[in-house]
């Protein structure tokens, strides 16, 4: 039989049976859907069937020296009193396989409980005797390594005693017990060592295939066998049929169970027809479903971890902002209160991350980075919170909610199990689903709809969107659309906007697409397109579209903002043109205005325009000969720093956009970063260590661009704020603390005034305790000195030298005149 | 009058009054790293890469001994009574880092280039920096490590060794009445120690290495020099090389003053003993003497 054969070729080792079978039996609390139903019937049918040869075959592989009919026999008169029929039917598969049994499919109850019992015997048996064998298969190797293990002990004393000794000696020493395990020493060759299997494996039962009669089927064969062909060589196969008509499910067999795991991963789905979508499940799966039991069981419930306050940071009196840092080239992270005086340390922890750290959006976690995956902590201590094993992550981002995290690793994706990208509940730390991923160029490949509802992927061609908590796509499908070319999803609804390229007569075109229904809300055609950039405004009330364009009969590019206005009905477009190439762009976060940097260096200038409420788009303020290359908006809007990172020097200008001021301008040599606070007070450039080796430090400046601290750290690497979650006021509770801002204002200035003199008198009676204690070190140090001073004076001959003028009478006076031109420097800093 | 060493084969002696230069002492044929002159500046000493320590007559410019070495000469230094010198040198082609003394009252140990005594100092870690301690019992040596040696004049041991800065100990300097002393670091700080106990006083922090430092013998104040490594100064602008002479004050370690000038980084600081004016030499080859102005010497802190 095929069986056999099956057990000798190699090929058939990497699948093991047992771990299979256990992994089987382990798996009570799977929900027992329909689908699993459905499967359970099939294989009631079909167990007593197939498995009668397998059966023989598992045996006689196994050596128990059974005879298969025992073995057979044992269910049928288990099953005596049953079914007349599925007493019978055990023994005329085995005799006469390929005989359809159309009675047992009306019984699936009775049937699946002798199938059940039937098959758990076998599996003992099968167990039992592979077990043996391969321990004594393991007793062998391990001889065989024992011997090698002796050799590599002898290399190192050999070379100890070389010169004494030119013989080698290969024996162990006295009482050496090797500790080493083969799969340690040759865990790469031990993988593809042959492995038996029985040929339940290599079976596959394909649901859903079309019902012919006699005088189709053979066409129906041709079909099926390309179609499965694909995957490896077909050894055997089954249709079972009713009426002179095939039942609609098939059985078939490969050479390697690899092949049918691989005709499951990949025909499962299949779409033969309109009515005829294959559904293919390993036929040992169906052991799988079977043993889940009829009754629910409860889940346990879990203990109830108490995380404390994960938000304490927020009910902090002074209501102070914290910020991570990393410095001494990332060997340390710190976490601070941010204040006007002085950082306040709150943690410090060494080799903290290995990378970089990330916060959640919501500013409830602190993500690390680690060889072994990411770690979130939390809380008042910075506890650990969460751990997700991902060998080699490199990038993360979290869902907008915090209830997912995604990660992503270059190593150890294979082709079967998808672990590039990998989605995780942050919760319960379940990872949620692993996705294949060839590139990680644009980051992040996944982008979340702002309620973290959906997310989306473009790949070629095709726009896929999952869905939470099910990860699956919706509505099973993705969205096809030729040479989509990028996506963005709105921040304030679930609208997704995508551009796609022109092609030949087709305009190039920017739609706004409804989640979940997929409408089209809004498609505008674009001409001579060459690029286009979407950038959302932070509220989701507009959407720009920076088009780069090559006007017919022109050289060169031109830019056009398309403007649109979401909140309004057929949400209209306006367009701003623009003479310059455009540096930069960007949106006023909660406001309707925006940022452009245009020009070329050196001339730069920086323009601020204002969408109004009928759409007429003004242009409210342009300054030129600007050094900028970025924008940075306060969160809260209104004010924005113009900073000229890196290659600019770090400049920065500080601008109110409510009347246009330019309220100071200023340098940090060399910054590399900006970092607005989240509550738009307090701004922060950086000179980080990664980007620029010298002068690592991050300064403190308010919103008006008035510096407060410079903190030099070594080797500073990054500063990140924690963010805040949304505020939970509403628009008229803000409106009335505008309203009443003069009187928190003045009760804020006290406090100022109050810390204030409070500092300079602290910082007073620290230097006088100070300058105390080092007139007393000086005081004894003096002693010392007056005591030595005859010491001294017998080592110089008597000569006094403790004073400059300590022996004016010996002194000679000489006149010598100099020309002398004097300079006057001012001296820098003096207070 | 002060001496002015450049990484050259020449010594110079300056007035220090109008920069005059009054003359030199030439024979050396390597750069010179270190000079010393005794108490009545009737001798000077000189330490160079070409291995060997010199002694001059002070006013002839005369070499009055010539004592070679394996490998080149860092520091060097007369004693307190002027009688014995002591002088270090490089760990290099396969020499270890020693300290030699001489005794210069017996002629033969120059005759025969016998020190009296050699010190070899752990492997690892060469001097970088040395000074005679108070009354000429010990030597304090700093190290290429940050590690701080008093070793004794007499036995040559190891009388307290203390590690307070990270990284290599550019400069040591004592206070007049060499009762404390400072030392200068690549770790970018400067710190003041007690002599007789090496105890760890005060540290003055800066954002580059501090190449050399100084005790104002009038006031509370230290002088600190340095700036950007010479290697990484083409790397950066000037504007932020921070080649400036940096005051502090000594007990509450607060910066002051600073004076700018140099355009590259200060390689020594030294007040003039009267505390009136200061001088730096740079690695820009300036050497630049500053008189203080009157609201140096009003300035106070509040206190």
């Amino acid at each position: 039989m095929q069986d056999a054969e099956n057990v000798a070729v190699p090929e058939a080792a990497e699948q093991r049976p047992e771990p299979e079978q256990q992994a089987a039996e382990e798996e009570p609390e799977r929900p027992a859907g329909p689908r699993v139903q459905e499967a359970a019937a099939a294989a009631s049918v079909l167990v007593p069937e197939e498995k009668g040869g397998k059966v023989a075959a598992a045996v006689t592989v196994a050596k128990s020296g059974l005879e298969p009919e025992a073995l057979v026999k044992t269910p049928a008169e288990e099953k005596a009193s049953g079914e007349p029929t599925s007493v019978e039917s055990p023994p005329s598969s085995s005799s006469s396989p390929g005989e359809p049994q159309p009675e047992k499919i009306l019984e699936p109850k009775a049937e699946s409980l002798a199938a059940k019992e039937e098959k758990r015997e076998e599996k003992e048996k099968a167990e039992d005797g592979g077990g043996k064998e391969e321990e004594e298969e393991k007793e062998e190797a391990g001889g065989e390594k024992k011997d090698q293990g002796k050799e590599g002990e002898a290399e190192p004393k050999r070379l100890e005693n070389g010169n004494e000794e030119d013989e080698i000696s290969f024996s162990d020493p006295e009482g050496f017990v090797d500790d080493i395990s083969e799969e340690e020493l040759l865990g790469d060759i031990l993988k593809d060592r042959p492995q038996e299997a029985d040929g339940i494996d290599s079976v596959i039962v394909v649901d859903n295939v079309p019902q012919v009669g006699p005088d189709r089927l053979e066409k129906l064969k041709n079909v099926i066998h390309k179609i499965f062909s694909k995957f490896g060589k077909i050894t055997n196969d089954y249709y079972p049929e009713e009426d002179g008509k095939t039942k609609g499910y098939i059985f078939l067999e490969y050479v390697s169970p690899a092949h049918a795991l691989d005709a499951v991963k990949n025909a499962d789905g299949y779409k033969l027809d309109k009515q005829h979508t294959f559904r293919v499940n390993l036929f040992t799966d169906f052991d799988k479903y079977m043993t889940i039991s009829d009754e629910w069981d409860i889940p346990e419930k879990q203990p109830f971890k108490d995380l404390g306050n994960l938000r304490y940071w927020l009910e902090e009196a002074e209501c102070r902002d914290q910020y991570s840092v990393i410095f001494e080239s990332g060997d340390r992270t710190s976490i601070f209160w941010n204040d006007v005086k002085d950082p306040v340390s709150i943690e410090e922890r060494a080799r903290w991350t290995e990378t970089y750290v990330r916060w959640s959006p919501k500013g409830t976690y602190l993500a690390t980075f680690h060889q072994r995956g990411i770690a979130l902590w939390g809380g008042e201590k910075f506890k650990q919170i969460q751990r997700f094993s991902h060998q080699g992550v490199q990038l993360i981002d979290f869902s907008p909610c915090e209830r997912y995290l995604v990660t992503f690793s270059p190593l150890m994706d294979t082709q079967d199990d998808p672990q590039a990208i990998i989605i995780w509940d942050i919760l319960t730390g379940q990872k949620k689903r692993g996705f294949h991923c060839e590139s990680s160029a644009h980051w992040p490949i996944f982008k979340w709809s702002h309620d973290g509802k959906f997310f989306a992927r473009m790949t070629m061609d095709t726009l896929s969107i999952y869905e939470t908590p099910s990860m699956g796509l919706l509505d099973k499908k993705s969205l096809k659309i030729p040479g989509i070319k990028d996506f963005s999803w709105s921040p304030g609804g679930n609208i997704i906007a995508f551009w796609v390229p022109e092609d030949k007569d087709i305009p190039a075109r920017v739609t706004l697409m409804q989640l979940p229904t997929r409408q089209e809300i809004r498609v505008r055609n674009l001409f001579n397109v060459v690029d286009c950039k979407l950038h959302w405004q932070k509220n989701g009330d507009y959407l720009c579209v920076k088009v780069d364009r090559t006007p017919k009969g022109t050289q060169g590019v031109v830019t056009n903002f398309e403007i649109f206005r979401m909140r309004e009905k057929q949400v209209p477009v306006d367009v701003v043109e623009m003479k310059e190439s455009i540096i930069a762009f960007a949106w006023e976060p909660n406001g309707s205005k925006f940022a452009v940097l245009h020009g070329e260096a050196p001339r730069i200038s920086v323009s601020f325009y204002h969408v109004k409420n009928n759409g007429k788009i003004e242009l409210i303020k342009m300054f030129d000969k600007q050094q900028a290359n970025t924008i940075f908006w306060s969160p809260q809007g209104q004010f924005v720093v113009l900073a000229g990172l890196r290659s600019m020097n770090g400049a920065l200008a500080f601008v109110d956009t409510s009347d246009c001021t330019m309220m100071n301008i200023a340098e940090h040599y060399m910054a590399s970063d900006v970092e607005w606070d989240p509550t738009g007070r307090y701004v922060v450039t950086s000179v980080s260590w990664w980007s620029h080796k010298v002068d690592n430090a991050y300064w403190l400046w308010t919103f008006q661009g008035r510096l407060l601290q410079k903190n030099n750290k070594d080797r500073f690497c990054q500063l990140l704020w924690r963010p805040r979650p949304p505020t939970l006021l509403s628009q008229d509770q803000i409106k009335q603390i505008k309203k009443d801002l003069k009187r928190y204002s003045k009760i804020f200035e006290q406090k100022d005034r109050l810390s204030q003199s409070k500092a300079s008198k602290e910082l007073v009676e620290r230097r006088r305790t100070m300058m105390e204690d080092f007139r007393k070190y000086r005081k004894m140090a003096q002693e010392l000195y007056m005591e030595q001073k005859n010491e001294r004076l017998e080592l110089r001959g008597g000569v006094d030298t403790d004073e400059l003028d300590s022996n004016v009478d010996d002194w000679e006076e000489e006149t010598i005149e100099f020309f002398v031109t004097e300079e006057i420097i001012p001296l820098g800093n003096q207070e | 009058m002060f001496w002015g060493t450049r990484k050259k084969q020449i010594v110079n002696v300056w007035y220090s009054v109008n920069g005059e230069r009054l003359g030199t002492y030439t024979g050396h044929t390597g750069a010179v790293w270190c000079v010393d002159a005794d108490w009545d500046t009737k001798h000077v000493l000189t330490g160079s890469a070409d291995n060997s320590c010199r002694l001059w007559d002070c006013e002839t410019g005369k070499q009055l001994a010539l004592l070679k070495t394996n490998s080149a000469v860092r520091t060097c230094g007369f004693d307190f009574g002027g009688n014995i010198i002591m002088f270090s040198t490089d760990k290099q082609m396969g020499y270890q880092c020693f300290v030699s003394f001489f005794d210069l009252r017996d002629p033969s140990q120059i005759d025969s280039n016998e020190p009296y005594m050699k010190i070899p100092c752990n492997a690892d870690a060469k001097i970088t920096s040395a000074v005679w301690g108070p009354l000429g019992e010990c030597i304090i040596a700093g190290h290429e490590n940050g590690e701080l040696n008093q070793y004794s004049a007499k036995s040559g041991e190891v009388m307290v060794n203390v590690k307070e800065h990270s990284r290599q100990i550019n400069d040591i300097q004592t206070s007049r009445d060499m009762t404390m002393f400072v030392t200068a670091s690549k770790d970018n700080t400067a710190k003041l120690f007690d002599s007789t106990t090496l105890e760890h006083q005060k540290t003055f922090r800066t954002e580059r290495p501090v190449n050399s430092a100084a005790l104002s013998p009038i006031y509370d104040h230290v002088v600190l020099g340095g700036g950007q490594e010479a290697m990484d100064v083409t790397t950066t602008s000037t504007r932020i090389g921070k080649f400036e002479a940096r005051f502090f004050h000594i007990a509450f370690e607060e910066e002051f003053g600073r004076v700018k000038g140099h355009f590259g980084p200060i390689n020594s600081v030294a007040f003039h003993p009267d505390g009136k004016s200061y001088s730096s030499g740079g690695e820009d080859g300036y050497v630049r003497i500053h008189y203080f102005d009157p609201q140096y010497f009003e300035f106070e802190f509040e206190a």
